[in-house]
């Protein structure tokens, strides 16, 4: 439909009526440099803000939303599109509205779109299922700037070229022949002075010897006819004596006897010296030459020649000259054409290249032909052209890498419990810090029932999306399934019932499971091949491991194994003060400054000194000393996985008698750990 | 936000009110105006006249205002005369040929003088 857009910019903007400004601001950048006349930018930047306001009110209601503006400039139009994903809505008189109809109703609404029409060539409004595109076309009436910067580009370099060679041509051609005919005109004028210096001369000293042997006037007469026959160029030749009396005239014998009167245009005391003589019909040279015998003067020779022979004669030259001018400028255009063509053929087919390539074409390669300069140019450009489709490719993975990351951690988001729920007698804190790229860490703290609360913490191998979808189904899983099940084994074994046909093969879960009775205050406890948890004996003063054995989840199993054999599950009696804390190995993987890891009886270590020392102090202190410790540790270097942990004080002030049975459980507990 | 201004002028003897607005007249900003026309259409003030040297640009909601109260005020013998409009903002009101239902005055005393010969009938009538 049209040809090929010139440039096209996409922008999104929140559908807020506060951003209309910056809307607006990007339609007049694209309208600035399609070069529309003021008045159009004007009228055009209202139409736009009519149809966002549109937007924001018409179809999304004042709720959130994005507006997409798109425009595309072409040499002689530029397209407007408002695109909006809200509702649908068709603007009201579909155009056929008018000014009399919004007058006489006395209503608004509907005014912007009759604005819209007004302004704009063309106006339509496109609605789909998806999205909603109010498409604006405006023609640009000034010759777009882009198509001249386009043609001064294609053209300059060749015109100025040929326009500067030209010149430079005529140049040295009009100076060497103004030159040339300068001096062959003067050479041929001395020349003739000269002759007839010389003649005259000759004249005069003949005239001399008339003088002093006093010839008669006929003599004089034949003396000088004698010269006009011999020189032709010779016009005029008077003979006076020293007192100016005329003794022979070329001309009229009459005026012989008679004083002679020199013409007006010339003096008679300039002796020797050729001067110049105009008559209405020509042009003469006027030459006095004294009549001498030793130093006496007689008198004088006065000869009018004429110089239009010379004339004649370069006319002439000149014309032949002017002629081979000619053909020399023809050939000499010609040969600039060709010359520019073979500097601006490389220039333009670079030109052409940069275009493919700036319009999407990445794969363009430039020949390596031409001149050096040239080879140079088109080598340079392949180069960058490499470099950049490279990176360009390279942005595109990271920005998949970037969206996907950002995804996984919106997931994870609201995987973790916004709150933490009140659990009687149970002071808990838990933490997750995410590390650079998004793990697949998770930890869950949920009631099931009054007294029944489920603490988890569980790591699936790998990262990302896949990673942080598996941990959504499980904690959906899990959440679901505890209030079917009573015992933790029971409870992970559906789990895993569940999960090992809904997980990617290759991926596997460990977590470990704490449920724990309030009216009892037992927790037992099952793990999936987790990291042990730590127990903390408040009356011993000591922490102890403690690892029930389990299969990962997900994982397949040998022939004749059940993931449920694999669980042991273990019940723990909470007395006041005892806490135990879950957690993921990226607390115990954790590396220090010299590649050490944090490692399990560090953790131990500090978890027991601290207990030790601020028993009195709330969980979060202990979490926050964690924490800080791990960073000290690591030196605050990026961690490469995730951190987490559960920590969980009993605060049962009741005293009650201790059950035999519990200390059997930790007894057996302990001896199972050494 | 606010970059708008609006200045009523009542003159005591005459009729004509003058509203002056400076700034934009946009989306934004349109309800601050309408709310001073409106205070003088309750008050039977219909003769008005805008000066809009001060408004560099005026959006649908601007010209929606003018537009949709027009009717009622020439019904009462009123008019919305609009004056001193700025090169950008006259260019629009021809390009949206609003020069058919409103019009427009090169200065403030243009627009008042327009109104003077009817101002006067109105109180010679009520006056009688």
């Amino acid at each position: 439909m049209f040809r090929r857009p010139v440039k096209e910019i996409n922008a999104e903007f929140l559908a807020e009526e506060k951003y209309l400004d910056s809307i607006q601001r990007t339609a007049r950048e694209s309208c600035i440099a399609a070069s529309m006349s003021r008045k159009d930018t004007a009228s055009v930047l209202l139409a736009i803000e009519e149809g966002a306001t549109n937007i924001i009110r018409h179809a999304y209601l004042y709720e959130k939303g994005i507006i997409r503006l798109r425009i595309v400039i072409y040499k002689k139009l530029i397209v407007f599109s408002l695109i909006d994903s809200g509702r649908s809505f068709q603007p009201s008189g579909t155009g056929a509205l008018d000014l009399e109809q919004l007058v006489e109703s006395g209503r608004k609404g509907g005014l912007g779109f009759y604005m819209i029409q007004k302004i704009m060539d063309s106006v339509e409004y496109i609605s789909t299922a998806s999205f909603n595109e109010l498409r604006m076309i405006k023609h640009i009436s000034a010759p777009s700037p882009i198509g001249h910067t386009f043609l001064r580009r294609l053209f300059t370099l060749r015109v100025k070229f040929s326009v500067w060679t030209f010149i430079i041509m005529c140049v040295i051609i009009g100076a060497s022949i103004y030159y040339f005919d300068y001096r062959a005109s003067k050479l041929m004028y001395t020349h003739k002075h000269e002759t007839v210096q010389a003649l005259s001369k000759t004249i005069a000293d003949q005239a001399a010897g008339y003088f002093i042997n006093r010839r008669s006037d006929v003599e004089f007469d034949e003396l000088i006819v004698s010269y006009m026959r011999a020189n032709p160029e010779l016009k005029l030749i008077v003979l006076t004596d020293s007192a100016n009396i005329i003794r022979a005239h070329s001309d009229d014998i009459r005026n012989i006897r008679r004083p002679y009167r020199v013409p007006e245009q010339v003096s008679a005391d300039t002796i020797g010296v050729p001067q110049p003589v105009t008559t209405e019909f020509e042009k003469f040279s006027y030459l006095v030459t004294p009549i001498r015998a030793g130093e006496r003067l007689l008198g004088k020779v006065h000869t009018t020649y004429s110089t239009a022979g010379i004339y004649f004669r370069l006319t002439e030259s000149r014309r032949s000259i002017f002629l081979l001018t000619v053909v020399l400028v023809v050939f000499g255009i010609l040969g600039i054409y060709l010359l520019s063509n073979y500097f601006v053929s490389p220039i333009l087919n670079i030109t052409r290249r940069v275009r493919r390539f700036t319009s999407g074409e990445m794969e363009t390669e430039l020949p390596l032909t031409g001149a050096e300069e040239f080879f140079e140019i088109s080598k340079a450009f392949n180069q960058m052209m490499t470099r950049l489709s490279q990176d360009q490719r390279n942005v595109v993975e990271r920005e998949k890498l970037a969206k996907e990351i950002e995804v996984a951690s919106e997931i994870q988001k609201t995987l973790l419990p916004r709150k933490l729920p009140e659990v009687p007698h149970l002071e808990i804190d838990a933490l997750y810090r995410a590390a650079s790229v998004i793990g697949g860490d998770l930890y869950d703290i949920f009631k099931i029932s009054e007294e029944r609360y489920c603490l988890a913490v569980a790591d699936v191998s790998g990262k990302g999306v896949p990673a942080s979808l598996v941990m959504s189904i499980l904690r959906t899983v899990l959440q679901i399934q505890a209030a079917e099940e009573t015992s933790a084994k029971k409870l992970l074994t559906r789990v895993d019932g569940y999960l090992s046909q809904n997980i990617p093969t290759g991926m596997f879960i460990t977590i470990f499971l704490v449920i724990y009775d309030a009216e009892t205050s037992r927790i037992s406890l099952v793990s999936a091949g987790h990291t042990p948890m730590l127990f903390y004996d408040a009356s011993k003063k000591a922490v102890d491991k403690v690892n029930p054995k389990g299969l990962p989840l997900g994982v397949p199993l040998a022939e004749g194994r059940s993931f449920e054999e694999s669980l042991e599950e273990l019940v723990v009696k909470l007395n006041h003060e005892d806490m135990f804390l879950l957690f993921t190995d990226g607390i115990t993987e954790a590396r220090g400054r010299d590649n050490s890891q944090f490692g399990m009886e560090r953790l131990t270590a500090f978890f027991e000194s601290y207990l030790n020392e601020h028993a009195a102090e709330p969980v979060s202190n202990l979490s926050e000393a964690l924490v800080n410790q791990l960073d000290d540790f690591t030196g605050f270097a990026k961690a490469a996985d995730d951190v987490t942990f559960v920590v969980a004080r009993c605060r049962r002030c009741v005293k009650e008698p201790v059950s035999s049975e519990s200390d059997i459980q930790v007894k057996k507990l302990r001896e199972k750990e050494h | 936000m606010d970059n708008i201004s609006i200045s009523l002028l009542e003159g005591g003897r005459t009729e004509i009110s003058e509203i002056r607005v400076d700034g934009v007249i946009d989306t934004l900003t349109a309800t601050q105006l309408e709310d001073v026309l409106d205070s003088l259409l309750k008050r039977d003030r219909y003769k008005i006249v805008v000066d809009l040297a001060g408004v560099d640009y005026i959006s649908s909601a601007g010209w929606g205002i003018f537009i949709s109260h027009i009717k009622d005020v020439r019904a009462r013998d009123g008019d919305i005369k609009l004056a001193s409009m700025i090169d950008n903002v006259f260019e629009i009101y021809e390009l949206l040929e609003f020069d058919n239902v409103l019009s427009a005055y090169a200065s403030v005393d243009e627009a008042r003088n327009a109104f003077g010969g009817s101002g006067d009938d109105q109180k010679k009538k009520s006056e009688g």
